[in-house]
């Protein structure tokens, strides 16, 4: 109520109620900020200081310098050279801006901006890992994008190591190659260090010495502001630790011979594929492996264009497959090895005992051919092997049966993967009346066992599988597991881990039975059935192969594979008290095995001898020529084997 | 000795009978103004936090600190200027002032700038001023002056219904800016003020009923979608942190991790970083409770308390409508943004625009503070004291 005071003008009304609801209404204003207050920051302050660390601090990683290459004369196959690479923080890339920035980047850098957006969708990290755009990038646009930061928010260039492979396509398929991370990789190695902007061993030695190639990361806590830029390093964890190199077993010296017989091989008989390994019977050691065609893993260091992946992908004889090791073949009669040390080991043959040779065998009312259609009479398992007649291993196969014959195809190596340190390595077939029954629901025809007595039939297998086993055969009976890597060196190169050959099993026969397989093996060249071979100014003995395949032409014949494998003894050079080279193989110090494949060779001879007698005229500095080009000649001729 | 002194005015004032009271300086609160320095005070220390950094002083020209600091000398300037004027005055030219207010909100959304097709601040010699500010504390003059006259009256449907008139011009055109914010504080002081004027509690009731009800309207047809957006994200639980809800996810950071003291002044790093957005306007309040820690704000909530606790009681022994009408209206405008800034910066508020007083940076906000607080000085030293 409003009354009129002393002087008349009307006085204000005072409301006390009113007065203490409002001082009530300030008290329950401040009151409650308060207690939000608490809340927040008293109750929950520990939840919101890590909340702060985390807005506030970056863990960055401190790339290790990644081991490097060498052969086993310590030189470099492969160098670290500094690039620049682009890469996306989306958590720093404003959505609204995010397609002019993708546009920008996709002009500067000649991208598909729809591929870039896909690099960024696609990443499996979190919103604050770096996202890789485009590797090896020109120092200029590199230098030009860095300047450009305003305008590209989120977009950073890294200075990164890139491998740049010596030698580039002439190891490929063992070196194989580094590329970026996959999002299923990182998934199992995040735990271990690795991060979504992370380069890793894809293929080949890279991918299977990736843990001692690449080394330890360091760990730095850095700051950073809202808008990601760097504002100080807070602390380094961890010192990074360069990773470990590699010293190989492989020379290239050797590898670049093998490789030179195996394209010469394969230029003048037109052939599209090959391998030609080289190994150490002694302790396993490969001192060269090549398979043709191949590819340039320095494109794939570099970022390989999806068109050029695609393209070698789409090449019928797929040069992103290391064919010595990721790929099985019918071996045809290399495969008699194993037939004889199997009649001779079980005793159904000796060394003496004569099996008749004829045009053909039958079962029934099969024909099972000599390949020359006529035979060479009697035989002992030299002979038999010498002229690799089918008809004699037709006669020991069927003596075997196809168990034992699996059972000595097992022991030699066949059938499993010799556990070479490549990745992907495939196991090739050994038929046995188990195998068949669980493949194809019955038992092996006595047919079959003849076919796999010769290699034919189901009978496939590696090319590194047949040399090892021709090394067991050289060095006296041992299985030695191929090995490409002699000693892992640390950065100060003090030696890690040194080369031991690994033994994977001790031949089950006796050293006659070997040694009468060795001599058997030289008789193949002493009744040149390798041709002029014999005429090398070095003992080589071995085994030539023609295996059939695929379907036949019109006139009946099937395309054949060809190939030869060889071991020499130590000191080869012949001798006057041992002319024949024969003391020579009874010996079981070959150093040597070398082997030979030839995919589809119809050619006039085995293509693959040739190969080898090149490789082995390089090796040895033979000065004559013996290659006979005439034999290389190609056409539809009738296997020679 | 003071309240000696006052005594004898007193005295002096009761001889003087029938003529109007002379300025009676002794009644001067310095405790208002203690409140109000040490408020700016912390305003321009959250300027300076944000001012220093890398290869930057506080003291560089145009930082944040240094306009501070300008804007601080102006409002005591105006302060003391508006505080040596009688009030009574100001009754006598509201209508005048009324339209001069009014004046000012067409001129912003002819001329205005902003950022995002708003048109809030006038560029003047290179600052940008917000007259919104300043039409709050015309506002209030306006309705204290309009309530001083009502008398007996003010209990009926009238006077609510007249005080929603005058209010409704200005609140539309700062709506219109678009400037939910401030048209909200129009809101709060109106209701502050018919409240404290004695106005019928039954109409109030039946009023915000009415508007509950019209709300769904509201919401259809007035709100634009940025507007929802903000009003609903603070009660989202999980928001979107890259958008929408990226302020509020950060100023939360900010608070929780200052705990009991703070991370001390200059070292709050969601402030130095810049993960805080408009740290020294609107999100002030997270840089104080980031760098000062809950018991800074507690002082801060203190010093607002006996803010608001003296302007009152400057209302209270007025016994003149005018200057009641007024205090608690000045009371009700710093008690509405305090809860809505500081809410909104601990999220509990939907986030709008408006200004932590005296702690925000900002002219505007700073000179009307500092005027409203000129006129409640004015009106304590020129109160009738005798019944004192």
């Amino acid at each position: 109520m409003s009354t009129l005071s002393l002087n008349g003008r009307p006085e204000a009304a005072r409301r006390p109620l009113r007065f203490f609801v409002f001082a009530l209404a300030v008290l329950l204003g401040i009151g409650s900020l308060s207690a939000r207050l608490f809340y927040l920051q008293i109750l929950n302050a520990s939840r919101y200081t890590t909340q702060a660390q985390a807005n506030r601090t970056l863990l960055n990683a401190l790339p290790a310098a990644r081991g490097l290459i060498y052969d086993r004369d310590k030189q470099a196959l492969v160098a670290n050279v500094p690039t620049y690479s682009v890469k996306i923080t989306p958590a720093d890339l404003p959505l609204p801006r995010r397609p002019d920035v993708v546009a920008t980047l996709a002009g500067l850098l000649g991208l598909d901006p729809a591929d870039i957006n896909t690099a960024i969708d696609s990443s499996s990290g979190s919103r604050f890992d770096p996202v890789r755009i485009a590797s090896d990038v020109p120092k200029s646009t590199a230098n030009f994008i860095a300047e450009s930061r305003l305008d590209l928010p989120g977009v950073q260039i890294d200075v990164e190591a890139r491998r740049q492979y010596v030698d580039g396509p002439l190891l490929s398929q063992v070196l194989g190659y580094t590329g970026p991370i996959s999002a299923t990789q990182l998934q199992a190695l995040r735990d271990k260090g690795y991060l979504g902007d992370d380069l890793i061993g894809k293929t080949g030695l890279e991918s299977v010495y990736e843990t001692a190639l690449r080394g330890t990361y360091g760990q730095q806590v850095v700051e950073r502001n809202a808008a990601g830029q760097q504002t100080k390093v807070l602390e380094t964890i961890t010192e990074p630790g360069a990773g470990s190199s590699l010293v190989l077993t492989i020379s290239r010296r050797e590898q670049q011979m093998a490789e030179e017989a195996l394209k010469w091989g394969m230029q003048t008989a037109g052939l599209k594929r090959g391998v030609i390994i080289v190994m150490n019977p002694q302790t396993g050691e490969i001192l060269a492996m090549v398979s043709l065609p191949t590819y340039d893993n320095n494109a794939f260091a570099r970022g390989i264009s999806n068109s050029a992946y695609q393209a070698l992908l789409g090449n019928p004889d797929k040069p992103l497959l290391n064919h010595a090791v990721n790929a099985h073949y019918p071996p045809g009669s290399t495969y008699k090895l194993v037939t004889g040390i199997g009649g001779l080991a079980d005793g159904r043959i000796t060394p003496t005992s004569q099996l008749l040779t004829q045009p053909f065998l039958s079962i029934g009312e099969t024909k099972f051919y000599e390949w020359n259609k006529q035979g060479w009479g009697a035989c002992d398992i030299l002979c038999g092997f010498a002229h690799s007649s089918d008809t004699y291993f037709f006669q020991v196969a069927g003596m075997l049966g196809i168990d034992r014959l699996g059972y000595w195809a097992s022991q030699l190596g066949f059938g499993q993967p010799t556990g070479i340190d490549l990745p992907g390595e495939v196991s090739g077939i050994v038929p046995t009346n188990q195998w068949k029954l669980d493949t194809l629901g019955q038992a092996i025809f006595p047919g079959e066992t003849y076919q796999a007595g010769i290699g034919q039939g189901y009978d496939v297998v590696t090319p590194i599988q047949m040399i090892n086993a021709y090394s067991a055969l050289a060095n006296g009976g041992t299985l030695y597991k191929p090995q490409l890597v002699r000693d892992i060196v640390g950065p100060d190169g003090s030696v890690l881990q040194a080369f031991q050959p690994e033994v994977l099993r001790k031949l089950e026969v006796s050293d006659k039975v070997l040694k009468t397989m060795r001599e058997a093996a030289r008789n193949v060249v002493l009744v040149r059935h390798t041709y002029n071979l014999v005429d090398l100014p070095i003992v080589v003995a071995g085994k030539s192969g023609t295996a059939e395949f695929g379907l036949k032409d019109a006139e009946g014949r099937l395309p054949f594979h060809s190939w030869f494998v060889a071991f020499v003894p130590k000191d080869p050079q012949k001798t006057a008290s041992d002319p024949t080279g024969m003391k020579a193989v009874d010996r079981t110090d070959s150093d040597l095995a070398v082997l030979a494949f030839a995919y589809d060779s119809r050619t006039k001879g085995n293509v693959a001898t040739e190969i080898v007698k090149y490789y082995l005229q390089m090796h040895y500095g033979i000065q004559e020529d013996f290659r006979i080009t005439d034999l290389l000649q190609r056409g539809n001729f009738y296997q020679s084997n | 000795m003071g309240m000696g002194f006052g005594r004898t005015e007193a005295a002096r004032v009761r001889d003087w009978g029938n003529r109007p009271v002379g300025a009676s300086w002794p009644a001067f609160d310095l405790q208002l103004v203690t409140y109000a320095i040490l408020l700016a005070t912390i305003g321009l220390a959250m300027a300076y936090s944000n001012s220093v950094g890398p290869g930057a002083s506080a003291l560089d020209a145009g930082s944040t600190f240094t306009r501070g600091l300008l804007w601080t000398g102006l409002a005591v300037v105006a302060f003391g200027i508006v505080a040596v004027f009688d009030y009574q005055w100001l009754r006598t030219f509201a209508w005048p002032l009324y339209l001069a207010q009014i004046g000012l909100l067409v001129l912003t959304l002819a001329v205005g700038t902003g950022v995002g097709g708003v048109a809030r601040w006038i560029l003047i010699g290179g600052m940008a001023f917000q007259f919104s500010e300043i039409a709050k504390i015309l506002m209030i003059v306006v309705l204290a002056s309009f309530l001083g006259t009502r008398g007996d009256r003010a209990g009926s449907l009238r006077t609510i219904v007249g005080a929603a008139v005058l209010v409704g011009p200005p609140l539309v055109l700062v709506m219109l800016q678009p400037d939910l914010g401030t048209s909200l504080v129009f809101g709060g002081i109106l209701v502050g003020m018919l409240f404290m004027s004695g106005a019928s509690l039954r109409w109030l009731g039946a009023i915000a009923g009415a508007i509950v009800v019209a709300f769904p309207f509201i919401w259809a047809n007035v709100l634009r979608d940025y507007q929802k957006e903000r009003l609903t994200a603070f009660l989202n639980p999980n928001p979107d942190i890259q958008g929408s809800g990226y302020q509020l996810y950060q100023s939360q950071i900010a608070v929780g991790s200052g705990g009991w003291f703070g991370k001390g002044l200059t070292n709050g790093t969601q402030n130095q970083l810049d993960f805080l957005p408009v740290q020294t306007t609107d999100f002030v309040g997270a840089i104080l409770a980031e760098e000062l820690g809950f018991l800074g704000c507690i002082v801060v909530f203190l010093l607002f308390a006996a803010l608001i606790w003296r302007i009152l009681v400057a209302g209270w022994r007025s016994k003149d409508p005018f200057g009641m009408a007024f205090a608690s209206g000045l009371a009700s405008m710093i008690l509405f943004q305090l809860v809505v800034n500081f809410g909104m910066v601990i999220g509990i508020m939907p986030i709008t625009g408006i200004p932590l007083p005296f702690v925000s940076h900002g002219g505007a906000s700073l000179i009307s503070l500092a005027a409203g607080l000129g006129i409640v000085q004015s009106i304590n030293v020129r109160q009738r004291r005798a019944e004192w």
